[in-house]
Formats: C-alpha cells, structure tokens, sequence
C-alpha cells in the first residue's frame, strides 16, 4: 500500500504539473528522463530514477528550482527498450533542453538525431564511449567516465597498477549480450593485445540473464584469474548467485559500475563478501545534500524511495547525476545571463563543467564524485572512480581514488569517432575544437 | 572443422566425466523448470483453447506476491497459502471478468484477452509490490541453501540443495498433476473439455468451474515455478522472460499433451546445456541458448507438425 499511495502522489504530482504547465511554459526548465521503472530492469532502474528525481525535487523546493526556474523533472518510461526510447526522445524533444536515454543502446539510436535537433544527450557512465571527443559528438556527453575508463581502472586495479602483471593470466569477460556490454570489448581486446593477457568474452541472452548455469559452467572449465562483469538489471544478481554456486573466489570477480547494486547483493548477503566493482560515485551517508533531501523531500513524504534504498550505491549515484546535470544548467545560466536557457546553451553548460572539491563542498556532496572538468575536445571528464567492495551487507571503499590510463584511451577515443563519423558521413564536426587537448 | 564439430566434443566429455555430469545435473534442473512453465500452458490450453500469454506474468505475480506477505510479517508457510489464496481469487477474476463474456468467440480473440491480463498485472504487481528486486523467502519456507560436494571420476560436482529441492518439488507437482488429472473426476472433467467440449458440456461439465480450476492449477504451478527461479536470481520482473523459455517445449512437445510438456522441457534442458558447452561456447561464441531450443523445435516441426507428443487433427471436408 505504501507504493500505492507514494505513486499515487507522484501521478496526482504529475498531474498537477502537466495541467499547470501551459501557464509556466517559459518559467520552467524541461529536462526529462528516459526512465525504465518497469521491465526486466526495473529493478535497477528505479534507484537511480529515485535519486536523479529527489534531487530535482530538492531543488524545486529548496531553490525554486535552478537559478530561480523551477525543474519539469518528468519521466517517459522505455522498460529498457530501445524502440520505446526512441519514440520517448521524439515525443521529449520539442521542449526539452536535454535527453536522458538511459541505455546505450537507445543513446546510439539518438546520437545522429541530436545533430539535427540540436538537443544535448546527457548518458553519464554509459553510452558510446568516443563520445569523450567532443569535436565529432559536440551533443553527446557521457560525464564524468566512459565504460572504456571503466574497464581501464578495473584493469589497473586487478594488476595492482602493472598492467604488464597480467600476461599470461586469463580474463573471462561476462556481459550483457547488448550493445551496453559489447561496448569496452575494444578497449580490452586492445589491452588483451598490449599486455599479453587471454580475454575470454562470455555473453548473457537477455532471457539467459537469470540462468547463467551454462556460462558459469565455462567459467569453471576456464578457470580464469579473473571474472570482470558488465552486468545490468537481474544479470547482475543471476552471476553473482552462480559465482557463490560454483565457488569462484569472490576476490577475483570485478564488475563496473552497473553492477553495484545493493539489492543483487543482498540476495546473497554474506556469501557475496569480498565482490567488487568500479564506480565513478560512492554513499557518503552523512553527507549535508542529504540533510536538505530530509527537509525537502524525504520528511514531506515525496520521496519513492524507502530509507534502505536511500543508503545504497546507485540511488546516491541518481542524486550525482542530477547534480551534473543542474550543474550544467547552472553554468550556462551564468555565462549568457538568463535563467531560462534552451538546448544549445546546456550543451554550452555541459562543454564547460568545473566540478571542483570547493563546489563539491558548496553543493553538500564532497566524496560523493571526484573532481572533474569537461572542455570542448573532452565530453566525458574522466573523473576516476574506486572499487566498491560488498562486506556482505552494503558495499563500501576498498580503494584509494583511481584514474584511467588516458594516454592510451584518448587516442583510441579520437579514432573510434573518426570512423563512426566516416561510417555515418556526412556528419557534422566542430571544427573549433581541439579533441587532441581533450 | 570436422575435428572440432565430431571429435573434440566427445573426447571433453570422456576427458572430465565430471563435468559432464555437471553439465547435465543443470541441464536437468534447467529442464524440469521449463516443463513446470510448459505445463501451466498445455493445462489452460487442453481445457479451453486459449494460449495463455499471462503465464509469465503470473509466476512473477505469484512470488511477489509471496515475498510481500512476508515482508509485511506475515509467517512464511501461511504466506504460502495466503498467495494460494490470492492465485485462486485471480483465477475466478480472470474466469468471471475476462473469459465469460468471450466464450464462443475466435481463438485469438481470448489469446489477446490473455495478452490484456499480462498488461493489467504488470501494472498492478508494479503499483502494489513496486519493481525492485527482492530476495525470496527460501531459508524461511525451509528449502536448504547449502551445496552437495560429490566426487565422481576423482572429480568435482556441486549440487545446490536447493536445486535438487526444486527437481524433487517439481517431479512431485507433476505426478500429483498426472494423477489429478487421471484419477479424480474434476481431472477426468478437464480432460473431457479437451477431448471434446461439446460432448462435454453435453453430460452437465461446467466450463466456467473446470476455467476457475485450471487457471487456478496455473497459478500454483506459478507460485512453484517463481520459488525456484527467484532463489537462483531474486523475485522482480525479470521473471517474466522465464516464460518464453517455456515457448519452444510447447512446440517441441505440443501444445495438447502433458507428457509432451515434461519430456519437451527435459529435453530441451538437456540437450540446449550440452550444445553451448560442447559446440556453442568452442565454435560460436556462446549464448546458443537464446536461439538452440527454437532451432530444435523448428526441426522437429518439419516432420512432426503437431510436435512430438500433439494430436494430429484430421479435418474431412
């Protein structure tokens, strides 16, 4: 009953907004998310809608929103389908100033619209990852990390920063048989090749994601040093199960930041201690933000959130994304003097992010995201991140703040949008910008 | 190639026994779950035509609905039969508010009716229980969560309790199902529905109590089949997927026939688990699973149309 009546609220809310929206037209700022809080991956989906929502929220009643316009934080729902997302982009873009597709594979579909649309794609931690150049994709930004930086940390981290430590081990790489899970596959095959380590790609069906006996049963046969994960919705809690199941060294088993969820730990409460995974944002539960969520949000019961999921890796992870985001609308309302922006002016907002530790400290979230900075040429930031580790009832640090190896990752950044913009040619390059300075 | 395809698969399996018993231990427990699903349909189908899209949605419904009750502090067994309850409140819904006012229109007209009931419980779970996983009740309802560590061939074979529970429930459900259904008059009733349902109707069966029943068995092979696949992953919507599993044993199997059901589940547990170990994972990349059981079905389809265990229909025109 308690979710009857908090969505109750939240549909009457809506309501209330939609039907008073015509009046606000030019007094509201547009930002809709591409939200799944249905389908097979509602599960982890609805987390990190309930952070990035409850800190608009926040906003809206604390602030009035962003430089005095209030947030039309509003959701269209995909299931996590790249179909549905695609027709939520179309049915968003005519008043929104971002989109949020929430799925690589529905932010690949988008990517050559927003070129015609001039709508800037806000996909952080997912999506394409030579989205980082922003000289090809001046409207895609995957702040403040790429998969590909992801997998490079993880990478660092298992070899304890000599990545020539791995040759001759075995990497098996369990992922998602979907665009989001192929995605680092360049990057480490491209290591695989450095580094002399064996890369074996292990795939999971969409309808395999809760019976991965058989992939399990490969990984036994294989007997890898390592198992890295790029796990979503019940892939996650599914492998994690098998791993308990077939007794593989939990010590030995990395997952990225998708694949930080709580709830598919607790399934295996103390017999996942040890599971680790990268992620660019971490809990930090005595954090002030979370004192005016109380105030705001929380204490007026407005939240959808129940106080467990409140604690936990991706919810807080939701809040930091908003932050990027109003973050973003902040910085362009101050560099062309207007509180209500439009498209081009976020995408000025999003090229010219400066999350410092001071601004961290204003906004109440210090050590909830690390610093980054995103410029022209870079769209991504490459914040760093660390690896979580599941002590059998909440994840916590169990690293000191890593980086991505840049050096080999921005060349291969540049040539990946090289060739997606000759394989979509004609496609528009800022010629303005210098991705080498990226 | 010809090594690879005839030779290496078989000299694996004599090289590492016990793998390949491992192998065939969760292909096994894979299988006995596919048919519990199967069975849910070929039921519904047998008594009244319909192919009924809900099932999934239905073994999703069935275990949120269990781990709810607990969550509200209910006892886990009386939430047992509290979700028993609900299922069986469902059936007569389903029976009194959808299907009744369909009888004696087409086929597709009451598959679309199921495709409306699949809509409606997604959006009710959703609005009732909310989509976040949970964690099913297995260690409160009594089912072990510990391993069998045997050693065949000086080897290695884990066998999760509550995988070999699962099997034993499973089997259990089915005997008790084959004998339902042979020896009471309620099963022979069903059965009658299915042979010939004018005749049947003729000598005073009920359609709408035999409806209410068989939806109502559905939803307790439901609430079995979300206990043990929700102890493997968690209890949210992904469930649902399971169902389609369930798609190609009914074609394999057909869609008429019990027996067909359990050997069409086995079978293609079995034989989906040995093809990606043996020949999906060396030769193609794995996740042969995806498609392998279509493609085996489609096989089979070729020579026997009505599938391996289905009525032949002979229509005289």
């Amino acid at each position: 009953m308690k979710h009857f009546t908090r969505l109750a609220a939240a549909a009457l809310a809506v309501t209330v907004a939609a039907t008073s929206a015509p009046a606000q037209e030019t007094e509201e700022l547009f930002v809709p998310n591409l939200a799944y809080r249905t389908g097979p991956f509602a599960a982890t989906g609805i987390p990190l809608m309930n952070g990035q929502r409850d800190y608009a929220q926040m906003l809206n009643a604390r602030d009035g929103g962003v430089g005095g316009v209030m947030l039309n934080f509003e959701e269209c729902e995909t299931g996590y389908n790249t179909q549905k997302g695609v027709e939520c982009y179309e049915k968003t873009k005519g008043e929104a100033i971002v989109t949020q597709p929430w799925s690589t594979g529905i932010t690949l579909q988008v990517l050559p619209k927003t070129n015609v649309d001039k709508i800037p794609v806000l996909a952080p931690g997912y999506g394409f990852s030579p989205m980082a150049d922003g000289k090809v994709f001046q409207w895609a930004f995957n702040v403040p990390g790429s998969y590909w930086d992801a997998a490079s940390m993880i990478l660092k981290y298992i070899s304890g920063g000599d990545l020539g430590s791995l040759n001759g081990k075995t990497i098996a790489f369990l992922h998602l048989d979907h665009p989001y899970g192929k995605e680092p596959l360049p990057f480490m095959e491209a290591m695989e090749k450095e580094h002399g380590f064996k890369l074996e790609p292990i795939p999971v069906g969409l309808k395999e994601m809760q019976n991965q006996s058989a992939q399990w049963l490969q990984i036994r046969r294989l007997r890898p040093d390592y198992v890295v994960m790029w796990g979503w919705g019940a892939m996650n809690a599914g492998a994690i199960t098998e791993a308990v199941k077939t007794k593989f060294p939990m010590d030995k088993f990395v997952g990225v930041w998708w694949s930080s969820h709580d709830a598919d730990l607790r399934i295996v409460g103390e017999k996942g201690k040890g599971y680790k995974a990268i992620s660019f944002s971490r809990p930090v539960l005595d954090a002030p933000v979370l004192s005016d969520l109380e105030d705001y949000v929380y204490s007026k019961g407005d939240s959808l959130a129940s106080e467990e999921e409140r604690q936990g890796v991706f919810y807080n992870r939701g809040l930091v994304i908003s932050m990027i985001l109003t973050e973003a609308i902040a910085t362009a309302q101050k560099h062309f003097d207007k509180a209500v922006i439009g498209p081009e002016d976020l995408r000025w907002g999003l090229e010219n992010l400066n999350i410092t530790d001071e601004r961290l400290e204003e906004l109440g979230m210090s050590g909830m995201v690390a610093p980054f900075s995103t410029s022209c040429g870079d769209h991504t930031g490459h914040s760093g991140g660390w690896i979580l580790e599941w002590d059998g009832e909440k994840f916590v640090q169990a690293s000191d703040h890593l980086t991505p190896d840049s050096e080999v990752i921005r060349p291969m950044e540049i040539a990946g949008a090289k060739a997606y913009a000759e394989e979509n040619a004609p496609w528009p390059v800022n010629e303005s910008c210098d991705a080498q300075a990226g | 190639m010809f090594n690879e395809i005839f030779i290496a698969p078989f000299a694996d399996m004599i090289a590492a026994p016990d793998f390949l018993l491992q192998v065939l231990w969760e292909g096994l427990v894979s299988g006995i779950l596919y048919a519990l699903i199967a069975l849910g349909f070929v039921l519904i189908f047998r008594s009244s035509r319909i192919f009924n899209f809900a099932q999934g949605i239905m073994v999703v419904f069935a275990a949120l609905t269990l781990v709810g009750l607990h969550a509200m502090g209910v006892p886990a067994w009386i939430c047992v039969l509290l979700t028993l309850g609900v299922m069986f409140v469902l059936a007569v819904v389903i029976e009194r508010v959808v299907l009744r006012p369909l009888v004696g229109q087409p086929d597709i007209i009451l598959f679309m009716a199921t495709i409306g009931i699949t809509l409606f419980l997604i959006g009710f779970g959703e609005v009732i229980f909310g989509g976040e996983n949970k964690v099913m009740i297995t260690e409160e309802l009594g089912i072990p969560t510990g391993s069998v560590l045997l050693e065949p061939f000086g080897g290695l074979l884990i066998l999760e309790q509550k995988d070999i529970t699962a099997v034993v429930v499973a089997a259990l459900l089915v005997v008790a199902l084959l004998v339902f259904l042979n020896y009471t008059r309620m099963g022979r009733a069903i059965r009658a529905l299915g042979d010939d349902s004018q005749a049947a109707l003729s000598v005073g069966i009920s359609i709408q109590t035999i409806w209410v029943l068989v939806w109502f068995i559905a939803g307790i092979i439901a609430l079995v089949t979300g206990i043990a696949w929700g102890a493997r992953a968690g209890v949210s919507f992904a469930l649902e997927v399971i169902a389609y599993k369930a798609l190609p044993v009914l074609m394999l199997g057909g869609l008429e026939s019990i027996a067909g059901a359990i050997i069409g589940g086995l079978m293609i547990g079995l034989l989906e688990k040995l093809f990606e170990i043996y020949w999906g994972q060396p030769l193609l990349g794995g996740n042969t699973e995806t498609w392998f059981a279509f493609v085996l079905a489609l096989i089979v389809l070729l020579f026997r149309p009505q599938g391996l265990f289905g009525e032949k229909i002979i229509e005289r025109v």
